[in-house]
């Protein structure tokens, strides 16, 4: 569904080329639960940015759904982002000024729904990942835990062929984090959907069917053994 | 339904919703772009105001006036009275002339000082070339020739009747020592400053023009009034006058006007006038888009972390684009209109004051709206384009 060979990303800083991303090969397939873990620094929000059409490498291909994205514009990038790509960032990133409701409809309007059509669905996941009762909340209303399964609902009204999560659990406390991890595992097994989870934390790490690792630019994955960058 | 109304409308919903957020800033930016366009409407409806008012006194008078006068520099001495009392008969183009002798003087009613003024020698075409009515006695008629008889001007009979005076008819007034009987009073005369000759009837004394000739110190007759016949273009008016004159006064050189010319002319400088003040409406205007402008640069700069998630959910540059430009063009429209019933105030206070009749001028108000949306589109491009072109990446972490 994704596949990913020899990714390369440098950023010029003034006279000084660093290399962040050193030749990544990467394959996700429909209905994985991954995780890429790695410290700070290594490269791993580089890689999602990348995976989610938001980077440009330097190098490298990244094919999704058999089509190489490397030299669509803009536009198509941004619609191929809105239709295949669901996003969950570690501080929600929940606009403070909409509704749960409204937050979790803005991928459809940028799909060009109609309005009752986006508010069926929106209510729909919503009360999939339990939050029936807070669809008319702002997120300053809400709990951390709260804000974030709004944060995946948001990335899953779509039905995107891919849930990225950027620390989805940073920013809770170990109870919420568990919670959060177990409606992710939830909806991997149940609905299949393909969920690659990028982290710090082991024990989150941990709870992925597939575990990666990222270190000095370079993608490793232990178990499979397969995706040596080098 | 179509994916650009889907997302236009959701942004028009959201521009208005962060518009009542940002209350503050939101209220300074319509004050700059209410005021800009509120002037652009007080200046253009009063300079439309001016023309019309100016067009109307015109038309009050009749716009087939033609005045003659000797040219300045003209080696004759003056128009001659006998050829002046001509014109009229002899000219086919014109159907009545008025010629004027005036000079000056000062007016006694039983001992007491009642005004000066002009003194006017005139015939009895006069007044109905310059439309004088009266509200008591008769107008000077060409029997009272070399009569000392007098019509007295509104103003005048009103400062007699002060001095004392309860009939004014078969009174004497004396003119700089000269006794004269008033056999008419004039009605209240509004004097038309657009007019190319000054008539300023409201102050005045008029005299047979043969009596003027003895007592004013004048060479001749000052200035010829005359109407064009109907239908007849003003310049065929104009080139019959010069050729009765040429034979009779050969070196008389004229200067003729006419009102048409005139309101001709009037047309230009007015519609100059307008331009002008339109233009210097316009720079409040223009302070006021970058009031607007201003406003949008701050509002991207606080949402670059709103923009890069929407653009991370899907939306398009342009779709960025759209939303922060309608905001600017709702702030300017309703800045617009309210700038519009500000513009309208204004002149409807002026209009009061200087007894103008108020009109709303169409084409100011469509034009203030336009200018209104064109100033947020202009405006409000660069800050809309800034935030479209902003980097998801650095927006998301916060950079």
């Amino acid at each position: 569904m994704l596949k990913l060979t020899g990714i390369r990303r440098s950023y010029r800083i003034g006279p000084v080329t660093t290399e962040i991303l050193r030749g990544v090969d990467l394959e996700v397939h429909a209905g994985d639960l991954m995780s890429i873990m790695g410290p700070s620094g290594s490269g791993k929000t580089t890689l999602m940015n990348i995976v989610g059409l938001l980077d440009r490498p330097t190098s490298g291909a990244c094919i999704l759904d058999g089509r190489d994205v490397s030299g669509l514009r803009d536009d198509e990038l941004s619609a191929l982002r809105n239709r295949h790509i669901g996003f969950v960032f570690q501080s929600f990133h929940l606009l403070p000024q909409l509704t749960a409701l409204e937050n979790v409809c803005l991928p459809l309007v940028y799909r060009g729904a109609g309005r009752p059509e986006m508010r069926r669905h929106a209510q729909a996941i919503l009360e999939r990942v339990g939050m029936a009762e807070r669809t008319g909340h702002r997120p300053d209303q809400l709990s951390g835990g709260q804000k974030q399964r709004v944060a995946i609902a948001r990335a899953l009204v779509g039905e995107p062929a891919l849930l990225l999560a950027d620390e989805p659990t940073g920013a809770l406390d170990a109870d919420t984090a568990g919670e959060v991890m177990a409606l992710l595992r939830q909806l991997n097994a149940e609905r299949g959907i393909t969920i690659l989870i990028i982290t710090h934390d082991p024990s989150v790490a941990g709870q992925c069917a597939r575990q990666t690792r990222i270190r000095d630019g370079r993608l490793f994955e232990p178990k499979a053994a397969a995706a040596d960058g080098a | 339904m179509s994916r650009t109304f889907s997302v236009l409308s959701a942004n028009a919903r959201e521009a208005a919703e962060s518009l009542r957020r940002a209350r503050l800033r939101t209220v300074l930016g319509l004050v700059g772009v209410m005021i800009g366009i509120s002037s652009v409407i007080a200046m253009v409806s009063l300079g439309e105001i001016a023309r019309e008012q100016a067009r109307k006194q015109f038309e009050a008078l009749g716009t087939d006036i033609v005045v003659v006068r000797k040219a300045v520099g003209s080696g004759a001495k003056a128009i001659d009275l006998p050829n002046a009392l001509q014109v009229a008969a002899a000219v086919p183009s014109i159907t009545e002339a008025a010629p004027r002798i005036s000079g000056r003087g000062t007016f006694r009613f039983a001992g007491r000082k009642v005004g000066g003024g002009a003194v006017q020698g005139v015939t009895r075409s006069f007044a109905s070339v310059n439309r004088l009515t009266l509200q008591e006695g008769r107008f000077i008629s060409d029997l009272d020739a070399d009569r000392y008889w007098c019509v007295v001007g509104a103003g005048v009979a009103e400062a007699m009747r002060g001095a004392g005076a309860d009939r004014l008819a078969g009174s004497l007034l004396e003119v700089d020592e000269v006794l004269f009987t008033v056999v008419g009073v004039l009605d209240d005369k509004e004097e038309s400053y657009a007019l190319p000759v000054q008539v300023n009837a409201n102050k005045s004394v008029f005299v047979p023009i043969t009596t003027a000739q003895r007592i004013v110190p004048a060479p001749g007759v000052e200035v010829v009034i005359a109407r064009s016949r109907a239908g007849v273009h003003y310049g065929t008016a104009v080139a019959d006058i010069r050729s009765f004159f040429r034979k009779r006064a050969p070196g008389l050189g004229l200067d003729i006007v006419t009102a048409k010319e005139l309101i001709a002319r009037m047309e230009v400088q007015m519609g100059i006038f307008t331009l002008l003040l339109g233009a210097v409406g316009s720079i409040s205007l223009i302070v006021g888009g970058i009031g607007i402008m201003n406003i949008m640069l701050v509002s991207v700069a606080e949402r670059r972390a709103e923009i890069a998630i929407r653009r991370a959910l899907g939306a398009r540059q342009r779709d960025i684009r759209s939303q922060f430009l309608i905001e600017s063009v709702i702030l300017t429209i309703i800045g617009g209109m309210l700038g519009i019933a500000l513009g309208l105030a204004a002149t409807w206070t002026i209009c009061r004051f200087t007894d103008w009749d108020f009109l709303i001028s169409g084409l100011s108000v469509a034009s203030g709206l336009g200018t209104a949306a064109a100033v947020g589109l202009f405006f409000g491009f660069q800050p809309a384009h800034q935030a479209s072109r902003l980097d998801p990446i650095a927006g998301l972490q916060g950079k």
